[in-house]
């Protein structure tokens, strides 16, 4: 079997104390389309746990249909400050509500940032209904975890690209990689400094983390898992049992996460 | 622990995935990379050409490799492609062949008693195992409709459903699993935060087995989940390779 530290002691104990990983695309509580084991904050953790992973930043579905739920999730976080940190949803289906929204999140403690869902919120991330948040991301220099999805009419790597171009102080993750349009995303993130990919749903896919290390480098790419979708220990896996080496493995799962959520630890 | 990969394949397909084992040796060298024992493979050419073609070409592949049983694909046996059923049987034993695998979708035909009745009969009394991914399509049915379409036809087969994907599939196949006792499942997929241990607190853990979907998905995923999932080492070492090694065991050629 390949040789490395890193796995044999995830193999061994499941986590590992030199790698402590965080998870930068979380959900949270029931969902539509799923039967969930775990979904309560306190089955998180339990899972975090399990899995050697020391902070998750999430974003609840419920905020992901209702903006007014956005609120909820500082109460998490204020339970659980060493654990979570959480992005506030910016829902364009309801643009008149977003300028007291970014009002209320200007006051909050916990948020690192928005979250777009532009696929199933059907506006692509370039329309203007998302510019509020934006610009205040801007000037605040925010994380912005976008869905992005290969050949999206909605927030593919090129709509992506575009952002990052004009908003060069707000550092974009691109959820899933923009997953399919490999080779693009991986442009995008090569090509400017403010902008990553994320790999929930992204890992799974044979060889994809071997040519995103090679094109785009480590320092580039952020482990996430979409808890309490898909258990921790598949990404890490899907990681560990790639062709890298252990400091690239050190970057994903930990190290670049853990530079980028410093302004708000 | 050893692990049994019930869903692995080799061969250079049509579309030419990221990363793929070109050959059987290929195929062995990537399995020891991920410490994988054993492989149940089929050929991609089996899939992409005609499994006239393809059954030959993995047969050839395989043959003195004893990490690797193949699976060879079906047909309605009313073309008369694949030759008389004795004929098929005596192959398998020669070739060390322990299944079947449907592609339905992309060898155009239709997954019902009246094409495949005759070969459903002869899985069921020897106890041949059947591959299907939860992908495949037919007659406009297709995912867990078409699983359940091939059970209702034929309860007592040993249907192995492999890659049901990850994003949420229980609510799915649940009832299935509480109808059809010959019914299993890979774990290529099951990615579900505490899936394997929900499902085993209630089915127990006969019915799940591993897999990777190597070469389109990537093996260290399900392996780490597996070594790490929260059941007890009797139950990880069955879906590891236990439960596929009793289920070919009771193959009968
Ligand atoms: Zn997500």
């Amino acid at each position: 079997m390949i040789c490395s530290d890193l796995i044999k002691e995830f193999m061994e104990k499941g986590r590992s104390d030199s790698c402590p990983v965080i998870d930068m695309h979380q959900h949270m509580g029931p969902f539509q389309g799923i039967y969930f084991p775990n979904p309560s904050p306190e089955d998180m953790i339990r899972t975090m746990n399990r899995c050697g992973v020391k902070m998750g930043v999430f974003c609840s579905h419920a905020a992901l249909i209702d903006p007014e739920a956005n609120i909820e999730m500082a109460q998490v976080v204020k339970r659980y400050p060493d654990r979570f940190r959480a992005y506030w949803c910016i829902n364009p289906n309801y643009p008149e509500g977003i300028p007291k929204e970014i009002n209320q999140f200007s006051k909050m403690e916990g948020f690192v940032g928005f979250k777009f869902l532009s696929d199933y919120h059907k506006y692509p991330i370039t329309s203007p209904r998302y510019k509020p948040a934006l610009e205040y991301a801007e000037d605040h220099e925010l994380l912005v975890l976008m869905h992005t999805w290969g050949r999206s009419p909605y927030d593919s790597p090129a709509l992506v690209e575009k952002l990052a171009e004009k908003y060069r102080h707000v550092t974009f993750l691109m959820g899933h990689s923009g997953y399919g349009e490999w080779e693009r995303s991986i442009q995008v993130a090569r090509d400017y400094p403010n902008v990553y990919l994320e790999l929930t749903a992204a890992y799974a896919v044979n060889g994809v983390i071997e040519w995103m290390v090679k094109e785009a480098g480590s320092e580039k790419i952020l482990f996430g898992t979409d808890l309490p979708w898909f258990d921790p220990h598949y990404g890490i896996g899907c990681v560990l049992f790639s062709r890298i080496t252990d400091e690239d493995r050190h970057n994903i799962l930990h190290r670049n996460a853990g530079r980028l959520l410093q302004p708000f630890l | 622990m050893k692990f049994f990969d019930c869903n692995a394949s080799f061969g250079k397909p049509m579309i030419k995935p990221i990363r793929y084992a070109e050959t059987a040796r290929d195929l062995l060298e990537e399995m020891d990379f991920y410490g994988i024992d054993e492989a149940v493979v089929f050929h991609s050419r089996q899939r992409d050409d005609s499994p006239v073609v393809g059954n030959k070409i993995l047969m050839n592949e395989i043959e003195g490799i004893e990490r690797l049983h193949g699976t060879l694909a079906i047909l309605p046996p009313q073309t008369g492609e694949l030759g008389s059923l004795e004929n098929l049987v005596e192959t398998m034993k020669a070739k060390n062949i322990c299944a079947f695998r449907a592609f339905p979708a992309e060898h155009k035909y239709l997954m019902t008693k009246t094409a495949l009745g005759s070969l459903y009969e002869l899985m069921i009394e020897r106890n041949i195992p059947l591959f299907i991914s939860v992908n495949e399509s037919c007659g406009g049915i297709s995912g867990w409709y078409l699983i359940e379409k091939i059970l209702s036809d034929a309860p007592d087969l040993t249907l192995i459903v492999t890659e049901h994907g990850s994003w949420g599939h229980d609510r799915f196949f649940r009832p299935l699993i509480e109808k059809y006792e010959n019914l299993y499942l890979d774990i290529s997929r099951y990615e579900l935060d505490g899936g394997i241990r929900d499902f085993c607190d209630k089915y127990g853990a006969e019915r799940l087995l591993f897999g990777t979907g190597f070469p389109k998905w990537n093996p260290g995923g399900p392996i780490l989940m597996l070594a790490q999932a929260d059941i007890t080492r009797k139950e990880r070492e069955m879906i590891a390779s236990g439960n596929l090694q009793r289920i070919l065991g009771r193959v009968k050629l």
